[in-house]
């Protein structure tokens, strides 16, 4: 099977929320110094999936990321996980696409690679949450799309999926090729094998520009972008400790229901 | 008369001892040259080098019997026992050999009938040893069965060779008594001629009969003892000289890296994968179980013994050699249980007190590479702390802080700011970013300040230095975190470092220069003690309290750094230092070495524990150390005992800072 994963860089979702800073005026987050971006968490748990879907039935993994020069090293990660080939897709005139010109983008490099019987992506990202780009590129390609997947299976030529909802999970078949975002209940992702480090620091990325893809300029970049953010700011969380005394439990409870209705939680 | 010159069927008795040397000497090299191809199925490894250095620790170890002789306390003798076995062997060797190579046809057999000046020195100290020895094996004999000491086995084994040597000297004795009083022979050992008077009342004839058999039955206990050897753990008489002359002259801390250009495995999955000297060290072992008595890991119950380590993998090789195209069992999993594998605390405890120089932490560290880096089995809370490091540069999964945050109104610099320091403040993970510890870090720094020492820091710049990446086999991973290390230090000419955490310490300057970076790397302890030696600050308030110094494995057995400590606590007025009751090379580990302050600890006693009974013996209000994890551990350790507020513990540095 040949697949596709779409892998995206994302600040690590471990920073503590403490230290989260933004630039309202340029409607930006500062990652804090020293601490590099990660692959997204939701989009390593696709290049799990797709590992272990090739594991049973062989094949090839291919990840494709979308980003700036250093984007490279969360395909290298999802390599040293056992990926085989991995392209970064890069270019100024990508800069300031929305969900609908990542997605072009994306969808014009898929088309670029030609061959694939399964494309993975993460449900979500886990930077703006939007969750869009997979069901996008499905749209694009004209393929069968299922979200929040957590396992595939390969019978004859369908694919039968397992996909999570809020109280349990539902089975499909989907033809092949088809588009997937995966969801965070596969599991945890596996750690990079010694090997797989060992071969993904020896491997050259391709980078490819929106010439390499034959991209439409007028769709991607700031320029094509449909949906602006109007606003970017931090909650104020204020947290307030008070001890509520009484003679006896009874009336302590009591004073704490009258506290909680003056404030209007219950 | 010379035994082997009498004739059995007009058959010369010498010819009769040579046939049955011979036997003796196929059986033995038979055995010996399987056990040599065993080895010659490991792997390539350099231990030819630094000659100048092996020869001088083979004479103080070997002939000088320190290996052992180090390790006499007023609890365990035994070295001196073995002092007095390995000459006494010895002795009767060069003995032995005389009477093959020339003895045996001529009228005199032994150097002790020769009659000259040498030959009754000889006889003199060979008799005296000799006669020691047998006190010492009959106290071995009582050592081992009767009081049972905690470190021996009871097995067959050991009482077999104890019994070999008992009669090859009782032999001895009574023949060279025979012989002197049979055939008024002037010349023999002092011992023998004393005892010789006792024969006086025997028939001639019944004493030169008598001589004669228990001369062979000497000869015969001697071939026993040559065919032996090898077929028993008691090939470590032979094995155990080449070992302790192919030891590592590598510092203590630092483990075998792999070449990631020609590295054909990852770790060791099968027993072959180890370096022959890894084989080496299975044959040497006498399995006198001082590794197992000091080793944390197994006396709080864990599965991990290092001696059942080194006996598993010794009768895995030669199980794996007699079949060789037959597949035997795994060696992890079946061999050796992952658990044992992650049980390991690489505190160096059994490495320490080893008398023959055995590797364990390095064959443990092989297994986990393995593990880690090819069968991808990890426990989870250690691949948690693996993937932090791979993702964000240090192992502190859930921490709320970031590299910086403690020199917030403190004015340090970074050397991305201004690079022209003396000295670079490394901080290490546990120091920037845990809690408890960013107040020694702070501490240490204010110390710095106070004495006018232009210091400098990496801060968003600096990364883990690979300590627990390494420990916990991810070898790969470490490599990369060097690498990146090596540039940035390189890139500001950093020359000299400080750090507080000894496990920084230790793989800075013992395993950076394996990969280029060759830095002058000092622990906090030696510049405060410096820093008070030259009068930098004087520490003027009392501490009326006693207290104690927990050494950090990898402070103390890995980098021999027990004085500084001690000497920082001596300036202290009023303090009353009191030892643990283990400490120094005897230091019982906090819990937290080897990648384990990430592990849980679910089997057997929580080690920090054990190791709250020496506090509470040594009734101690202040417990110091000098290590972020030793901290963490002795605090989390205090607190299930129920000790807080009765025992504080701190960092030296932080104690030092109290009293300015």
């Amino acid at each position: 099977m040949n697949l596709i994963v779409c892998v995206k860089q994302v600040p690590n979702p471990e920073i503590p929320p403490s230290k989260f800073r933004i630039d309202s005026e340029a409607k930006r987050t500062i990652p804090p110094e020293g601490i590099a971006p990660v692959i997204n968490p939701y989009d390593e748990r696709a290049v799990e999936l797709a590992l272990r879907l090739k594991e049973k039935h062989g094949g090839k993994i291919m990840v494709v990321t979308l980003g700036d020069d250093v984007s490279g090293n969360v395909v290298k990660h999802a390599l040293s996980m056992g990926a085989d080939d991995g392209v970064v897709l890069t270019d100024p005139a990508f800069e300031g696409s929305d969900s609908f010109g990542i997605a072009y983008i994306l969808t014009r490099a898929i088309q670029k690679i030609g061959s694939y019987d399964l494309i993975l992506c993460g449900r979500q990202a886990a930077d703006w949450d939007e969750g869009l780009v997979g069901s996008i590129i499905a749209e694009n390609l004209s393929l069968p799309l299922m979200t929040l997947v957590v396992a595939i299976e390969r019978i004859d030529k369908e694919l039968k999926m397992k996909r999570v909802t809020l109280e349990g999970h539902q089975i499909f078949t989907l033809p092949i090729p088809s588009v997937v975002t995966v969801s965070q209940e596969v599991g945890r992702p596996r750690l990079p094998s010694g090997w797989g480090i060992i071969s993904a620091t020896k491997k050259k990325l391709p980078v490819w520009n929106a010439k390499d893809i034959g991209a439409d300029l007028s769709q991607i970049g700031a320029k094509g972008a449909r949906k602006r953010v109007m606003k970017l700011f931090l909650p104020e969380r204020e947290r307030r400790c008070e001890m509520v005394q009484g003679e006896t439990a009874v009336e302590a409870a009591i004073k704490l229901a009258e506290k909680l209705r003056e404030a209007g939680t219950i | 008369m010379n035994p082997t010159l009498q004739t059995y069927l007009d058959i010369p008795n010498f010819l009769i001892l040579y046939f049955l040397l011979a036997v003796a000497l196929s059986i033995f090299f038979y055995r010996a040259s399987k056990l040599y191809g065993l080895l010659r199925l490991g792997g390539k490894e350099d231990r030819f080098d630094h000659i100048g250095k092996r020869i001088p620790l083979f004479l103080s170890n070997v002939i000088g019997q320190w290996c052992t002789l180090r390790s006499v306390s007023r609890k365990d003798l035994a070295g001196i026992g073995h002092f007095l076995m390995f000459w006494t062997f010895a002795l009767f060797l060069v003995n032995y050999t005389y009477l093959f190579i020339w003895g045996a046809w001529h009228q005199i057999s032994s150097l002790l009938e020769l009659g000259n000046r040498f030959s009754s020195a000889f006889s003199f100290i060979l008799e005296m040893l000799a006669l020691l020895t047998i006190g010492a094996v009959i106290w071995a004999l009582g050592r081992r069965y009767i009081a049972r000491a905690e470190r021996l086995k009871r097995g067959f084994e050991a009482a077999i060779i104890l019994i070999l040597i008992l009669l090859l000297l009782t032999t001895h004795f009574l023949g060279e008594a025979l012989r002197i009083s049979a055939f008024r022979d002037p010349y023999g050992g002092a011992v023998s001629s004393a005892m010789a008077i006792a024969f006086d009342g025997m028939s001639e004839g019944a004493k030169q009969a008598s001589y004669y058999i228990v001369w062979w039955l000497h000869i015969f206990i001697l071939l026993g003892f040559l065919i032996y050897i090898p077929h028993s753990r008691h090939l470590h008489i032979i094995a155990s000289l080449f070992n302790i002359f192919f030891r590592s002259t590598r510092p203590k801390g630092a483990l075998t890296p792999i070449d990631i250009e020609t590295a054909q495995n990852l770790g060791v999955e099968k027993i072959e994968e180890f370096s022959w000297k890894q084989l080496l060290d299975l044959y040497a072992c006498a399995e006198c179980g001082r590794c197992q008595v000091s080793c944390p890991a197994f006396l709080s119950g864990k599965p991990l013994s290092p001696q059942k380590l080194i006996e598993h993998l010794k009768t895995h090789l030669i199980e794996t050699g007699n079949n060789r195209n037959k597949s035997t069992n795994a060696l992890i999993g079946e061999i050796i249980s992952e658990e044992e594998i992650w049980n390991c605390l690489t505190c160096y405890a059994c490495q320490e007190v080893c008398p023959v120089a055995n590797e364990h932490i390095e064959k443990i560290n092989e297994l986990r590479r393995n593990l880690v880096m090819v069968k991808n089995k990890i426990p989870e809370t250690a691949e948690r702390a693996l993937r932090t490091i791979m993702m964000r540069g240090d192992p502190w999964t859930g921490t709320q802080h970031l590299r910086n945050d403690w020199t917030e109104g403190l004015s340090i610099k970074k050397l991305s700011e201004e690079s022209r320091i003396d000295i670079l403040y490394w901080v290490g993970c546990t120091g920037a970013l845990d809690e408890r510890n960013m107040k020694v870090t702070i501490s240490f720094a204010q110390l710095m300040k106070k004495a006018g020492i232009n210091f400098g820091i990496l801060g968003a710049e600096e990364s883990c230095c690979g300590d627990p990446a390494r420990r916990m086999g991810q070898e790969l991973l470490f490599q990369t975190l060097v690498q990146r290390n090596i540039e940035n230090l390189k890139r500001y000419s950093v020359k000299r470092i400080v750090t507080f955490c000894p496990h920084c310490y230790n793989t800075l300057k013992n395993e950076y220069p394996q990969f280029g970076g060759e830095f002058e790397v000092i622990h906090h302890t030696e510049l405060i003690t410096h820093m008070l030696k030259s009068g930098r600050f004087k520490p003027n308030l009392p501490v009326d309290k006693r207290v104690a110094f927990h050494d950090p494995c990898y402070l103390g057995r890995y980098n021999d750094i027990y004085l500084p400590p001690r000497m920082i606590l001596s300036f202290i007025p009023k303090l009353k230092f009191m030892e643990l009751k283990r400490s120094k090379r005897e230091s019982f580990c906090c819990g937290g070495g080897g990648g384990h302050v990430w592990l849980e600890e679910n089997i057997g006693t929580r080690i920090n524990i054990m190791r709250m009974q020496d506090v509470i013996e040594a009734e101690v209000g202040i417990l110091t150390t000098a290590c972020p994890f030793c901290l963490q551990m002795m605090e989390e350790g205090i607190k299930r005992k129920h000790l807080e507020g009765s025992v504080e513990p701190m960092d030296i540095s932080e104690l030092i800072q109290k009293t300015l």
